[in-house]
């Protein structure tokens, strides 16, 4: 695909949403502003008058921020890990999804690690992170790989948008200047496109072990330490797995949303969403297991402290919140996509399942520090309306966030789905071909 | 993406070239910048006698990661660069 090349009629509908603002879409950023401001506002009082203002205490120092943050950073394996993942296995369907699993990554990246510093209640306490920072510490593990993640994931989304971005600098766009410089003056000549299909290969290739271990980090934090209901060695699998599915449950809401909006089922198909609703039903069983491992070797192992984190999320203060779990990422996902694996049905599934997931980061996080070690009472923690506002506001943001890339950018990508419809389907019959045994077949394309 | 493509002259007036060699500059500063603090972390545990082998070994995949990041949108910057004068 040439940059000068005008794309076929049918994919104007791609730009359409940078070309046309609705009142519909200012309304929405105005609301969402709306709530970044409350999120903000949140911020500046605790600033001013300290983490006192939140319902953290001593013993549950870490409460919604925290929670927020492995949330957040769960959910970045949405993009870069399944993009890749379908990149590198050529999975043709691929195509209309990538962009948007890519956007969402980045996003909520830079929103995770910003729930870190409003945790820290004093930002300037970020310095000792560089100054005295020890790599004994897991949490320096985390600063270490959630960097190179989002440095990675960054590049990721931004490679394979070169030829988009000289599309827009070519259409005469407004922003033309920004499309020019992003666009790194392609031209789409032979050799150009060499050069960036071998860099989004090592891309893919990069991000997976880079993406595993961000989450795998995330997950020490907690493991590494000698706390009930903490200390376990699958925690980095489990982790991930939770991550993925998280991850995959995000991607499948913003594809609803994004299609019913700027109309564009014929990109984004039924069978998109069959296909990654197959994903979530296996991440859903695979999350259950390990919950189930998890949750079956600390119950036999019957160790006093383990056991009682245990029972207060069974039937103690935290039940509901297990139970919930249970329901949202494991009942209903299996139910439901096991039968009904449309675009209502995946919808259903992957809006309990972040439902779920969050929950899931909470109850891991909370009912540890309320059981102290040391003898006394259970501790009970109450987020407090500065906690609420900033778990808002993170929200809004990473939706603001994302309504301010459509408005810039294609969120489906063209040129993918240009060469798909050119190349894709000689491609893949040669190797569908090439697995057939009968070799006289091989001659028909 | 193997197929003929016509190619559109070069559109970049030198502000624009500018900026790309800025972003490209910047993207030096960040790794450079990462990998001096990954060293200054090094040199302080050893200090300190605090662990040095951890942070020696978490940089061993730490450093070469961010190297290879910056290997390959500088392969990009002046691949693309050199690619678009192909044809012209």
């Amino acid at each position: 695909m040439s940059s000068s090349e005008t794309p076929r009629q049918g994919d104007g509908a791609l730009f359409e949403p940078i070309g046309r603002t609705t009142s519909a879409y200012y309304l929405t950023v105005a609301g969402l502003l709306l709530l970044v401001g409350w999120g903000v506002a949140s911020y500046v009082y605790q600033w001013v008058y300290g983490l006192g203002v939140t319902g953290l205490n001593r013993p549950v120092a870490w409460g919604f921020y925290i929670t927020n943050f492995v949330f957040f950073i769960g959910i970045s394996h949405a993009g870069t890990l399944i993009s890749a993942i379908l990149r590198l296995s050529h999975a043709e369907w691929r195509r209309p999804i990538t962009r948007m699993a890519e956007v969402i990554t980045v996003v909520v990246l830079g929103i995770g690690g910003m729930n870190i510093l409003v945790d820290l209640g004093r930002p300037d306490r970020a310095l000792n992170v560089l100054l005295q920072g020890r790599y004994q510490s897991p949490l320096l593990w985390d600063a270490t790989s959630i960097s190179a993640y989002l440095t990675a994931s960054t590049i990721y989304l931004w490679l394979p948008m070169i030829p988009d971005l000289a599309m827009l600098r070519d259409r005469g766009r407004r922003w033309r200047w920004l499309y020019g410089v992003l666009a790194l003056g392609w031209t789409g000549t032979e050799r150009q496109h060499r050069v960036l299909n071998r860099a989004v290969a090592i891309m893919a290739v990069m991000v997976i072990p880079i993406a595993v271990s961000v989450h795998s980090v995330v997950s020490f934090v907690f493991s590494m330490t000698l706390q009930p209901g903490w200390h376990s060695t699958i925690f980095g699998p489990y982790f991930v797995v939770g991550a993925i599915f998280s991850g995959i449950a995000a991607l499948i809401i913003t594809m609803i949303v994004i299609r019913r909006i700027y109309h564009l089922e014929r990109y984004l198909k039924p069978v998109h969403f069959r296909n990654l609703g197959t994903l979530l039903l296996l991440m859903s069983l695979l999350w259950f297991y390990f919950t189930f491992a998890e949750y079956l070797t600390g119950y036999y192992g019957n160790e006093p402290e383990e056991v009682g984190i245990m029972w207060s999320k069974f039937n103690g203060p935290f039940a509901p919140f297990f139970w919930g779990m249970v329901i949202a990422n494991f009942v209903v996902p299996v139910l439901v996509l096991s039968f009904w694996r449309t675009i209502p049905g995946t919808f259903i599934a992957s809006v309990t399942a972040l439902i779920g997931m969050w929950v899931e980061r909470y109850i891991i996080i909370v009912p540890t520090l309320s059981h102290p070690l040391l003898p006394q009472d259970v501790w009970a923690y109450l987020p407090s309306i500065i906690e609420l506002g900033e778990t808002v506001g993170s929200f809004a943001l990473f939706v603001l966030m994302f309504a301010v890339f459509i408005k810039l950018f294609p969120i489906i990508s063209v040129w993918e789905i240009q060469e798909g419809r050119e190349e894709a389907l000689e491609v893949t019959t040669k190797r569908i071909l090439s697995y057939l045994p009968d070799e006289s077949l091989q001659g028909q394309t | 993406m193997s197929t003929e493509h016509p190619i559109s002259p070069s559109p970049d007036p030198p502000s624009i070239r500018w900026a790309q060699r800025l972003i490209l500059g910047l993207f030096f500063a960040l790794v450079g910048g990462i990998v001096v603090w990954i060293v200054h972390l090094i040199r302080l545990s050893w200090r300190l006698r605090d662990v040095p082998s951890a942070s020696v070994g978490i940089s061993l995949v730490a450093i070469p990661v961010f190297l290879i990041l910056l290997g390959v949108v500088n392969y990009v910057f002046w691949g693309l660069r050199r690619g678009g004068k192909e044809n012209r």
